[in-house]
């Protein structure tokens, strides 16, 4: 009994120096001051390609489309409102990019509507982001609402995604915003 | 929830639209975006974690008492499991700590450090107390548990060797920044957040069924944080008992354990001729490095297909095979669409390629390794004359406790 308890002590010794060793490494290396890493879309990366509707383990998208007032050109054919070769500026469906409806605008003066997203019905496909970044301003973009976002450890919309345009920053920066010009 | 001021990102706008004039006084609106209060939470669950798996301790060592385990494992489904949605786990976060080891730009955040480092400390002292009803995925398996269907020693002998090629393999893709394995396959994660892929639902939900006859299918048979926790425990200061009066062989306790963890005496069996069992383990332990070297060998013989998990070699078998499809598929149209250059791409392939050569050696090691243990284990034999916990299967569910027919000291 006396060598097994000798082994013991020397299993838990050897373990418990491995454990102090791995923690001081590693703890070298983390860092507690900028806090949790969150996932986020670099909006400069990103191509639109749809998954991010499709692939985020939630039933409706974490990804939104976000809204850029300060670059927006404030058009009335608006590139991200009406679809492609519109023959009418109103808003039967047929004319309306959006799918579920959740581009608004609002009439400010002449010649100007101000757009503003409707997050609850926004599902992250970008078909508007597409369409302002080709043919307006670009002042659409996709990004990850945070308050939705589950913080999967990995994100399976960022394995999937075409461009690597989704990746882990500090909370301090979870939001890459375009209107801060 | 707090608000974070942005640093300012500038972007360069397109603006072939100019800035509007407006001669009504309009404001631009300002838009804030919170950010949910995620440090916060992080370090809420690093105290919970700790209280849990301390209390745990104390149920199962001072008090043989059952009741507490259950508690803590209700509360862990619940709070680690479907409120805080499963991420970032103990498990996992094998991942995140081989990611940090080996990939500069990722920063470990520490909490997830902690996560990783403070069950297998509780497991030096006491066991695995974080199994027992701290780990979410645990506890959803053991509260559903009602039969104990016992699996032959040599079938679970076999399926136990699982988790450990499932570590291999969630240590090769995290260090070659492939992708986590664990995750991606996590049966239970999927429960918790009440969506997602719907072929690990599946599986999670057959796992449940099946666990409602067997005790933890996926602790034992696939997890691979669980191995690692099953070393530290072997050495453990200290051990579940599941009586401290003397043991009178009434197999009850043997019966009542839902993970096969409580050995029998086995005085009664003939024993084998000491030289031949010694030789034995001398052939074994000359076969561990052969193991260990044929593993990684073999493993490494395979890095090439092995990394096509890689997107970025991937990509590159793409563009490169002989028969361009008619279609192309997004990833390759999103590569030329970037400008990405090809010498670019094949110098970021070659990169990979090596790591893998690397990496996958030193996953078919382990596996060689932790089969040739494996197999002077079962070599070893040692004489018991009562039933005995066995530190490394034992996860400190305390069921056994109330089946032992001894009043307890305490």
């Amino acid at each position: 009994m006396e060598r097994r308890e000798f082994l013991r002590t020397c299993g838990s010794l050897i373990a418990g120096g491995s454990l102090v060793g791995l923690g001081g490494v590693l703890g070298s290396k983390a860092s507690a001051v900028e806090g949790e890493m969150m996932w986020q879309i670099d909006p400069e990366r990103c191509l639109q390609c749809g998954r991010c509707e499709t692939e985020c383990v939630m039933r409706v998208s974490a990804v939104k489309c976000f809204h850029a007032n300060q670059v927006c050109g404030y058009c009335d054919l608006c590139g991200g409102y009406y679809r492609e070769g519109v023959k009418e500026l109103n808003t039967a469906a047929e004319n309306m990019m959006c799918p579920t409806g959740a581009i608004k605008r609002r009439f400010i003066e002449e010649p100007y509507f101000e757009y503003t997203i409707d997050e609850a019905l926004c599902t992250g496909c970008g078909k508007c982001v597409k369409g302002c970044s080709s043919f307006g301003n670009g002042s659409l973009f996709l990004q990850i609402q945070q308050e939705l976002c589950l913080q999967c450890n990995e994100c399976a919309i960022a394995k999937v995604c075409v461009s690597g345009a989704i990746q882990r920053v500090p909370v301090g920066t979870a939001y890459k915003l375009k209107d801060h010009a | 929830m707090p608000e974070i001021s942005f640093a300012a990102t500038i972007l360069p706008a397109v603006a072939r639209f100019p800035k509007p004039d407006f001669t009504s006084g309009y404001q631009y609106p300002t838009i804030v975006h919170s950010v949910p209060w995620e440090t916060f939470w992080s370090w809420v669950d690093i105290g919970l974690l700790v209280v849990m798996m301390s209390l745990v301790a104390w149920a199962v060592h001072r008090r043989r008492s059952r009741g507490v385990v259950v508690g803590v494992s209700i509360v862990s489904v619940l709070y680690f499991g479907f409120f805080r949605t499963g991420c970032v786990c103990s498990v996992g976060s094998i991942q995140n700590v081989v990611l940090a080891l080996t990939d500069s730009g990722y920063r470990l955040p520490i909490t997830v450090l902690l996560i990783f480092l403070l069950p297998l400390i509780f497991a030096l002292f006491f066991g695995r107390v974080f199994c027992a009803g701290v780990c979410p995925m645990g506890a959803l398996q053991e509260l559903v548990n009602v039969r104990g269907w016992r699996l032959s020693r040599a079938v679970s002998w076999a399926l136990g060797f699982i988790p450990w090629v499932y570590l291999a393999f969630a240590i090769l893709y995290a260090a070659t920044r492939s992708q986590f394995i664990i995750c991606r396959f996590d049966p239970f994660v999927g429960i918790f957040r009440m969506g997602g892929d719907m072929g690990i639902i599946i599986f999670g939900v057959l796992l449940l069924i099946l666990s409602v006859f067997v005790g933890r299918p996926f602790c034992r048979f696939l997890c691979p944080y669980g191995v690692l926790l099953g070393v530290v425990s072997r050495v453990a200061r200290r051990k579940v008992e599941v009586t401290d009066s003397k043991c009178i062989n009434c197999r009850l306790c043997h019966h009542a354990c839902p993970v096969d963890a409580i050995r029998q005496p086995n005085e009664a069996k003939v024993a084998e001729r000491r030289t031949t069992g010694a030789r034995r383990v001398a052939l074994y332990l000359l076969l561990l490095p052969l193991l260990t070297v044929g593993g990684g060998l073999l493993l490494q013989s395979q890095s090439d297909t092995l990394s096509m998990a890689h997107r970025d070699v991937w990509l590159y078998a793409q563009l490169t095979a002989d028969e361009q499809p008619d279609v192309l598929t997004a990833e390759v149209e999103a590569f030329h669409e970037m400008g990405r250059s090809m010498d670019e791409l094949e110098a970021s392939v070659q990169e990979v390629k090596k790591s893998y050569r690397l990496w996958s050696a030193l996953a078919g090691g382990l596996i060689g390794f932790v089969l040739g243990c494996k197999l002077i284990r079962l070599s070893l034999k040692r004489t018991r004359n009562t039933y005995e916990v066995e530190p490394s299967a034992c996860v400190a569910c305390g069921k056994c406790f109330n089946y032992c027919p001894l009043k307890s000291q305490l």
